[in-house]
């Protein structure tokens, strides 16, 4: 076995990747089902009202069309805890866009056409959709996302702050921003008997199996959701009520049903990244030492739930300061739900915390780079416990290097190539590493071949590769003798793929099943596999509360080249740079993506996204690709992502820490550094516009 | 929905005639997406890709004219060498997909003030040929548009061709978006200078209801450059001929930029494309 490679740490092409090209890989609703009828959502067109008439006489009148569905006939549920799922069970409207009604016809162009002759009418009131950061319904909400303190502080931070020397008093703003995933929300439905077998392009299949089992009051085992494959996620592909949607049309028109959102519904009804408002005040003494720091998050959330984003979180471990705090409020207005959305809160504040320590880096003269590092801490600042291995400075060190950031000119405003000022940024980036409850199953068979089977799901990260790459080296085997299977209730249940938990969590499983394997073949088959095969399943719940006491986090520095022209103020980015630390790196060539689309993500937070709010129709005034722009490879010049060898044995026995997310941390806060470095101009409030970057020229 | 297709030119505007209601579809790029947002439910579409006559191009005496079916990646290909304003616009054009779909008929038909067409056909004083069984007429296209999205096209014509005159001196083609690619304009400029007349041709784009001229920036440049000496251009020249085009413009303010910023960053663009186009000529 000595002389086996080992497939971790190589860059195997994806598995799914031949069938994803060639068009073979089948989606959500690309199942063939026969008898199987189209459903298309009718959503609000006022803000915040009751339904008061619901007139199907149009649509049900159209050709083909099987039922109209809303509050007044739909199959009743029962509430599952998220009340976005709790669909056409009441006439009362929290928001427009909300689906009201849901047409249900034998194609998919009489469903939709229905949809459109549905007439509802409504008693209406005013409405409130506007974040403001004196709105006098601002709270402090009882924790933040997924269960953290809303505020926290240690030593004096008033005190802290009057004392010091140096201050930085800054208030940054980001926008809603939306997912966008490419394949939108999509569901094939069918009932057989009252068993419910869904296909559903989601992040955690089971997930989705136990809302929908309390939904519709079934055994969780009754229920089967199957995720072979999904065109991406986000976040926003936590459970959402278009499965929902499709189970009660299933059930009211008797046949199996297909539903998939369309992207100008998606803005409406399957979240968004909350917009915020956050000031940062930081003390320090004039060589750049902190000593003190406050992050202050306001955000919004809807009316029907409080989804508390962790904006203010961001900082907590990050940087010493001896006096520090942080706090969150809320206000709930009549918009649509906020929800998951790549790095909830981390990003967001990343972009806040990673401003103001440039602001204060060129108030106190000090290299951006070095100023980090002067403020580095022993042991977590707010926890006072030890990292399992922290790496930032060791990222912000590779990266500068890397970059050729040593010769840098920290006068803003004075390289000039040709009509355009040149500046480079950077930026710390800080994400948790955490592993969650899964179990696995192994099948050793006397062949020689191997399954491994458990129900994680692969949103296109390429998990699913990770995963038979850990398998492989476990069970000491080539990889092209080992089997996976995932995304499927069927298989040994497992976390979701949220919160870059993924491939630790699901990689313990994984990996333990395997040696469990190993162990029966090697101890008590004496080395080869009887007839019969043999059989392991494990989980890890034993695993993951025996974990020490520890801070785990992923780390990463972030540097970016930019141009700004200086007449039309337009910017282009020339060159992204992050080096991570990020444990060890299963698979080379999807961690690259994971890693370089994050941070063409966090691009495009700097420079293009902004869900453009109309307060008055209380409703998104773009919603679609064409009005809501995301970056594209044509705007990146060069981007390079590197990682260092991290050795960190209190992880998990894969040893990773999860790298879906850390990409997009600090990516905007390097860029907009860097228009500060080119321009002399301080974005505090996203996206960057042309308009701004000319002053008072336009 | 019908869905009519002629094969032949004649067919077509017998179709037109007959069911005016009836929208043409060439690539297809603008008039899907309306289609699928539900914008319009025309009642027939008169789908024009297998009119072999409109994807030609040829002469015309001095002029070439130019079919409404040839694509954005064939005026680049095909006729960037003698209408080089317009295939520097064409190649700002969304993304490869849509260039070689979309065509330079379908930008007019749907005469929006962002069509990138439109600013280089007005610089360089192009011609809309419109073709009905009621005959043939030849539009300045300074002329063709009336409003935002609307055109002088008659419900039974069809845009047939455009007629241009080969540069017969520097062109140039600016335009100011947040991305790099499938990005619609903030706001454009084109620029002909036509040294054998002494004359200058501009065009703006996504700056007004429609795609205009700057005719008093053409006036006051075709006056002050320096056409017999080629000396160098001075700068306040280039200055007050940017202040001219922006005074030209009537924007708004939008998702895309503020109306104020639009009339600065028009003045640059102006600036701009007569400094390279000056330099060109002097070359
Ligand atoms: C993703 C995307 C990006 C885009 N980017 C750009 C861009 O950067 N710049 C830009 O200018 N445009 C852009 N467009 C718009 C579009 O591609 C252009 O306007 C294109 O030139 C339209 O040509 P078409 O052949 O596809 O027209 P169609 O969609 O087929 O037709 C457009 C309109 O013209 C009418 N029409 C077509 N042919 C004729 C004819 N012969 N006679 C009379 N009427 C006719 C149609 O009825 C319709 O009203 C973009 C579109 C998309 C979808």
């Amino acid at each position: 076995m000595g002389t086996l490679t080992r497939a971790v740490g190589q860059a195997h092409a994806r598995l799914d990747g031949p069938d994803k090209v060639r068009g073979a890989a089948r989606y959500s609703v690309e199942y063939p089902v026969e008898n199987v009828a189209y459903a298309w959502p009718v959503p609000s067109t006022v803000v915040k009202g009751r339904i008061t008439r619901v007139d199907t006489r149009a649509a049900l009148a159209e050709p083909g069309v099987l039922a109209v569905l809303s509050y007044e006939n739909a199959p009743r549920l029962t509430p599952a805890g998220d009340p976005e799922l709790f669909v056409l069970q009441e006439p009362a409207v929290a928001y427009r866009g909300q689906i009201v009604a849901l047409a249900v016809a034998g194609s998919l162009e009489a469903a939709r056409e229905a949809a459109g002759l549905v007439r509802l009418e409504y008693d209406t009131w005013p409405h409130d959709t506007v974040l403001t950061e004196n709105h006098p319904g601002l709270y402090q909400p009882s924790h933040v996302n997924p269960s953290l303190p809303t505020d926290t502080e240690i030593g004096n931070f008033d005190a802290g702050y009057a004392a010091a020397p140096v201050r930085v008093d800054a208030t940054y703003r980001t926008p809603a921003e939306h997912n966008n995933p490419m394949e939108p929300h999509a569901s094939t439905v069918q009932w057989q008997g009252d068993r419910l077998v869904v296909h559903d392009a989601n992040q955690g299949p089971g997930q989705v199996q136990a809302g929908l089992a309390t939904l519709f009051g079934l055994p969780p085992e009754r229920v089967r959701v199957i995720t072979e494959h999904v065109g991406g996620g986000f976040g926003c592909k936590t459970m959402r009520c278009c499965v929902v949607l499709a189970a009660l049309a299933a059930r009211h028109v008797d046949r199996p049903v297909r539903l998939a959102l369309t992207r100008q519904q998606m803005f409406g009804v399957v979240g968004y990244r909350t917009p915020t408002i956050q000031r940062i005040r930081l003390g320090a003494d004039p060589t750049g030492r902190l000593t003190a720091s406050c992050h202050d998050a306001i955000s919004q959330s809807s009316m029907l739930k409080e989804f508390a984003e962790q904006t203010a979180v961001y900082g907590r471990p990050l940087y010493a300061a001896p006096h520090r705090r942080t706090t969150h409020r809320l206000a709930r207005l009549d918009v649509p739900s906020p929800a998951w959305m790549r790095a909830p809160g981390q990003c967001p504040g990343s972009f806040a915390v990673e401003s103001a320590m440039d602001e204060l880096a060129v108030t106190c003269g000090v290299d951006p780079v070095e100023l980090r590092i002067r403020n580095e801490p022993a042991t977590d600042p707010e926890e006072g416990t030890p990292y399992s291995s922290r790496n930032l400075v060791a990222c912000l060190r590779e990266g500068a290097h890397r970059f050729g950031w040593a010769d840098r000119d920290r006068t803003p405003a004075v390289r000039r190539a040709g009509r355009c000022l040149l500046g480079t940024g950077v930026a710390g980036s800080i994400y948790p590493a955490r592993s969650l409850v899964s179990s696995a199953s192994a099948y050793a068979g006397p062949d020689g071949a191997f399954l491994v089977q458990i129900n994680a799901v692969d949103i296109g990260t390429g998990a699913r590769t990770a995963l038979w790459q850990i398998a492989a080296d476990e069970l000491g085997v080539p990889p092209d003798r080992v089997m996976i299977r995932v995304g499927d209730t069927g298989l040994p249940e497992a976390s979701l793929a949220g919160g870059s938990t993924g491939t630790a969590s699901w990689g313990w499983a994984v990996a333990k099943v395997c040696r469990e394997i190993r162990v029966q073949i090697d101890d008590v088959h004496g080395g080869s596999v009887p007839a019969g095969g043999v059989h392991a399943q494990v989980d890890t719940t034993a695993d993951i509360q025996a974990q020490q006491t520890f801070s785990r986090y992923a780390f990463g520095a972030q540097f970016a080249e930019v141009r700004v022209d200086v007449d039309t103020g337009e910017v282009r980015v020339d060159r992204l740079l992050g080096v991570f630390a990020a444990g060890r790196i299963v698979n080379a060539l999807t961690a690259r993506s994971q890693l370089i689309g994050g941070m063409t993500m966090g691009m495009s937070m700097a420079l293009l996204e902004e869900g453009l709010w109309d307060p008055r129709s209380g409703d998104w005034a773009n919603h679609d690709l064409a009005t809501y722009h995301v970056a594209g490879c044509a705007d990146i010049e060069q981007i390079e992502a590197y990682w260092l060898d991290e050795d960190d044995p209190h992880l998990n026995p894969a040893g990773v820490k999860g790298i879906g997310e850390i990409g997009i941390v600090g990516t905007a806060a390097a860029i907009t550094n860097a228009v500060y470095h080119a321009t002399g101009v301080r974005v505090r409030d996203l996206p960057v516009r042309l308009d701004r970057l000319l002053g008072h020229r336009a | 929905m019908e869905f009519l297709q002629p094969s032949t030119w004649d067919d077509a505007m017998a179709a037109k005639a007959a069911q005016p209601e009836a929208v043409p579809i060439a690539g297809g790029t603008d008039v899907m997406v309306e289609l699928n947002f539900d914008r319009r439910r025309p009642p027939a579409l008169l789908d024009l890709t297998r009119v072999a006559e409109l994807t030609q191009w040829g002469t015309d005496g001095p002029l070439l004219r130019v079919g409404a079916g040839v694509t954005s990646r064939r005026l680049i290909a095909e006729l960037g060498g003698r209408l080089p304003g317009l295939a520097m616009a064409s190649r700002t054009v969304g993304s490869p997909q849509i260039r070689n779909r979309g065509t330079v008929g379908g930008n007019l038909g749907s005469a929006s003030p962002a069509g990138d067409a439109h600013p280089p056909l007005l610089a360089s004083d192009a011609l809309v040929e419109l073709a009905s069984v009621r005959g043939v007429r030849r539009v300045p296209v300074a002329e063709f548009f009336t409003g935002p999205k609307r055109s002088v096209l008659a419900p039974d014509e069809l845009v047939a061709a455009f007629l241009v005159a080969p540069a017969g001196g520097p062109q140039q083609f600016a335009k100011v978006g947040t991305r790099n690619a499938m990005v619609i304009a903030v706001c454009s400029f084109a620029l002909a200078l036509h040294p054998a007349q002494r004359r200058v041709g501009t065009g703006i784009g996504s700056a007004a209801p429609t795609p205009r001229r700057a005719t008093a920036a053409e006036d006051f440049l075709a006056a002050a450059l320096p056409w017999d000496t080629r000396g160098r251009l001075p700068d306040s020249t280039a200055r007050e001929f940017g202040a001219l085009v922006a005074a030209a413009a009537a924007p708004i303010d939008d998702v895309r930029g503020t109306a104020a910023y639009r009339r600065h960053a028009l003045s640059v663009l102006a600036g701009r494309t007569l400094r390279w186009a000056w330099e060109a000529l002097c070359d």
